[in-house]
């Protein structure tokens, strides 16, 4: 008697109660691109270079953000997005902020694409491979100069894969290489002056690998919040064996 | 017979049913009146609190999601190595990169808080039972505390509500209780207050490991410089958001002043209560070691106690030196070059020529080294408990050319073929009879030996026995405050005030206890930063002067840091010291939204007021 009765207890418990989740889960998609205002061309980025930023407004006015990190090829996209209506725009990328959020409802596959400003755009990007040395050279130029963020620097960046970025490199041809234990960046350190726009600057890469095959690109900060880089293409450099 | 029941029965009715109402407070309840009423009950009140402060001490452990980070006693954290002097550059150590700890663990210790702002309300109405004397001290060790708590949450996140009241569920409202953020600058008003109110209800002097008047005014110059260097810097380097538009972070910088000066004052007026510690006069190493073990050092301002049989004892001798010198645990974080290089510049390990200098010995390379760096900092060839620190990463059969071309540490120079660099993964394996690696490193994989040369010092308990080495034997005090810190606090006020010739006064008090030449003219704010640098190393402290600083994400900026490495040269039975960046390679960045951390998610949910959270989350 006593075990029947335990075991209709344990029945109860286990089927007492199986109320259904009845919401929908995250069936809906996101995506789009960043596109940079000067080129008209998706923005030149690098994976997490810059972040969708979406708050969902469904169901309160202060939602915690959820981010949508971007593709190097500076789209996004994210396949489990509630269904809901949200507030989104690009941030802590290398651009001026966006002024406002887009409100928009999403549901199935939405799409989305920005317009931004980047800080800086790097122009007439060359390169020179010479024995195992790389030389890259760059002009830069500022879309929006009034109010512009000092401009920090400028790195190289190498990898083994065209993934090539701040996220992504082999730093010690960024920071510090073979026989040259100093960064191989440049310090600019400057706030936007119309010199800047006829100044070249050239940045060595010494010690590649020989008989490796490497990508290649450079990128400028400033000193905004986020410090993150406006790049150039990447290249890809194929250094001969010895 | 029969009737025994029933005559049982009705005595027990007449007995229970009579007129006792069961409305009595019950004796297993410690209440207000047990514990208001008699000094030994406040003063265990109080006890609590003291034990509960989110003091960094040694167990401390910041690591995101990690859970209990103010854990104290035996079973809490052993690891000791998991500090954050290793996540600024002064040691390199466990963590992956700046960022496993930058973004905080979600404290919130509002408990405590609560606790607090209970006693205050309390104690009042027991006063009676006490002389004035008593209630005053009392209180104002609760306006301490509370002080206490309150800037641990602000140097964090910023601006935190202010609670000063004890509230109530479910008397008061859930509306009620979500109490919204306070500026970040009332939140320094309100410590400043606090401390204040504290120095002025406290006595002189108190038993040790409590407040008096003078670690009040300690604590409020440390508060006071953190609110002027936000002010002043935090406008200079900024996240964008909301909650900076709307003062949840940040100072205006028209104030910088005011809270400079206040640190100043406040600073100064400890002055002649405590003094440096000069006991072991001349020999400024031991002296400098002992500062930090002496139990009865004039410096000390504020500690907190260990010891085995209240099961609090920690870890520290047996984590911060290697396992050859101790009985259990093991090591993992170790100071830099660029630290070393702070005290002296450049060790002189390179000719000339540019050549490595040939050093018959290892310890030669202490010679004429500021006494403070070397009682902070086991060099190759130091000995500890009758033990040499034998570092060497491996023997160079013979050694050609330059130091410079070994500094990237990437082991591709002629030098470096495996024909002529003998490494090992074992302490134990030899090269014609000399051990390839000393039994203190290095390895080129894993890190419980060395990975820079170096092993701390400071702290470092060289009295006790190899045997009691063992993890939760020590019981070293951690000196959370120290008279040091409050020449450093003020001499950095006074610089940021433009009184040069102060800040300078104050740091070559440092300098001569030091045993570093004095500062003469020259002094810059860079100066007096770096003295803190040296003088607090591995006192967990850098990591928030950096951040006050606002140059974190400046010299934390995919940076790599540098070991002092000894070799031995086989061909010419000579070791060399080379500087090369640490064999892990480690690569260290601070993001700017780090300067605060986020508000812990679970608060934003049960308290919606408390947004925006901070720029950058």
């Amino acid at each position: 008697m006593k075990k029947i009765l335990a075991i209709v207890a344990v029945l109860g418990l286990l089927y007492g109660c199986t109320k259904p989740d009845n919401y929908p889960g995250p069936d809906s998609a996101f995506s789009g691109n960043v596109i940079d205002s000067v080129t008209g061309q998706n923005l030149l980025t690098e994976t997490g270079g810059f972040q969708i930023e979406m708050l969902e407004y469904s169901w309160s006015a202060n939602p915690d953000p959820y981010y949508i990190p971007s593709k190097p090829d500076g789209s996004y996209e994210d396949t489990r997005i509630f269904s809901g209506h949200y507030g989104v725009f690009p941030t802590q990328g290398a651009f001026w902020p966006p002024a406002d959020s887009i409100l928009r409802d999403i549901k199935g596959n939405a799409t989305q694409n920005f317009t931004v400003v980047p800080y800086l755009e790097v122009l007439n990007f060359t390169h020179v491979l010479s024995g195992d040395t790389l030389y890259m050279s760059f002009q830069i130029s500022a879309p929006y100069k009034q109010g512009l963020p000092q401009i920090i620097d400028a790195w190289p960046f190498v990898n083994n894969t065209p993934f090539v970025g701040s996220g992504a490199m082999i730093s010690n041809y960024t920071n510090s290489s073979e026989g040259n234990p100093s960064k191989n960046t440049i310090d600019i350190n400057s706030n936007w002056d119309d010199s800047l726009l006829t100044k070249t600057y050239t940045m060595m890469v010494p010690g590649l690998l020989p008989g490796r095959t490497f990508y290649a690109r450079v990128g400028v900060r400033v000193n905004d919040s986020y410090k993150k880089f406006n790049f150039s293409p990447v290249i890809e450099v194929d250094v001969p064996s010895k | 017979m029969k009737k025994i029941p029933y005559i049982i029965a009705l005595l027990a009715l007449a007995l229970l049913s009579s007129c006792h109402k069961l409305d009595v407070a019950p004796l297993n309840i410690i209440g207000d009146k047990d514990v208001f009423t008699s000094a030994n009950g406040i003063t265990s009140y109080l006890a609590n609190l003291y034990g509960d402060m989110p003091m960094e001490d040694f167990f401390y452990e910041p690591q995101s999601g990690a859970g209990f980070l103010f854990q104290t006693g035996n079973g809490g954290r052993w690891q000791c190595f998991f500090q954050p002097g290793a996540l600024d550059g002064e040691l390199v150590g466990p963590f992956g990169g700046t960022g496993d700890a930058a973004t905080g663990f979600g404290f919130w210790d509002y408990t405590d808080i609560r606790a607090i702002n209970y006693f205050m309300q309390t104690l009042p109405q027991y006063a009676s039972n006490f002389s004035q004397d008593q209630v005053n001290q009392w209180l104002g060790e609760a306006y301490f505390l509370r002080a206490y708590y309150y800037f641990a949450l602000v140097k964090r996140y910023g601006g935190v509500p202010i609670v000063k009241a004890v509230t109530n569920y479910p008397e008061q409202s859930i509306a009620d209780l979500q109490v919204p953020r306070n500026k970040e600058e009332d939140c320094y008003n309100f410590i400043g207050s606090d401390l204040d109110s504290a120095a002025l209800l406290l006595p002189e002097t108190n038993d040790r490991g409590r407040a008096n008047k003078y670690v009040a005014y300690s604590y409020k110059s440390l508060a006071m410089l953190f609110a002027g260097s936000i002010a002043k810097y935090g406008a200079l380097n900024y996240v964008a958001g909301d909650a900076l538009d709307k003062g949840f972070v940040g100072i205006p910088s028209a104030d910088a002043s005011k809270f400079f000066q206040a640190a100043y004052d406040a600073a100064s007026a400890v002055e002649g209560h405590y003094a440096l510690y000069t006991k072991d006069y001349p020999d400024k190493v031991q002296n400098y070691v002992d500062l930090f073990l002496d139990q009865s050092s004039s410096e000390t301002i504020f500690v907190r106690d260990y010891s085995i049989a209240s099961g609090t004892a920690h870890s520290w001798d047996a984590t911060m030196t290697c396992r050859y010198m101790t009985a259990d645990g093991l090591s993992r974080c170790y100071p830099t070059l660029d630290l070393v290089e702070r005290f002296a510049g450049p060790l002189n390990i390179v000719n000339p020529d540019g050549t490595p200098k040939r050093f018959a010995d290892r310890a030669d390379l202490m010679q004429g080294l500021e006494p403070r760096l070397l009682a902070s900092v086991y060099f190759p060839g130091a000995t500890l408990r009758g033990l040499t620190f034998d570092v060497q990463r491996g023997i160079y059969l013979t050694f050609n050319g330059s130091a410079i071309q070994e500094e990237s540490n990437n082991n591709n120079t002629p030098n470096d073929v495996a024909s002529n660099l003998m490494f090992a993964g074992s302490t134990q394996t030899t090269y014609n009879g000399m051990r390839i690696i000393g039994e203190c490193g290095m390895y080129n994989s894993g890190d419980d030996l060395t990975r820079t040369g170096f092993y701390c010092r400071k702290y470092i308990n060289y009295n006790a026995p190899q045997a009691s080495c063992g993890l939760y034997q020590s019981t070293e005090s951690y000196i959370d405050m120290r008279y040091a810190e409050v020449l450093l606090n003020r001499a950095e006020a006074a610089m940021e005030l433009g009184n040069s010739a102060d800040a300078i006064g104050d740091i070559n008090q440092l300098r001569d206890r030091a045993g570093a030449p004095e500062v003469t003219s020259n002094c810059t704010i860079d100066t007096i930063r770096n003295e803190r640098c040296k003088e607090l190393a591995f006192e967990h402290q850098y990591w928030w002067d950096i951040r006050r600083w606002r140059i974190a994400d400046q010299i934390l900026d995919n940076t790599k840091f540098y070991a002092c490495i000894p070799y031995y040269v086989w061909s010419e039975q000579k070791y060399i010291f080379l500087k090369q960046i640490e064999p892990y390679q480690r690569v260290y960045t601070f993001q700017k939204n780090w300067y605060y951390e986020p508000l812990p998610g679970g608060e934003l949910q049960k308290d919606p007021n408390l947004f925006p959270n901070n720029p950058g989350y």
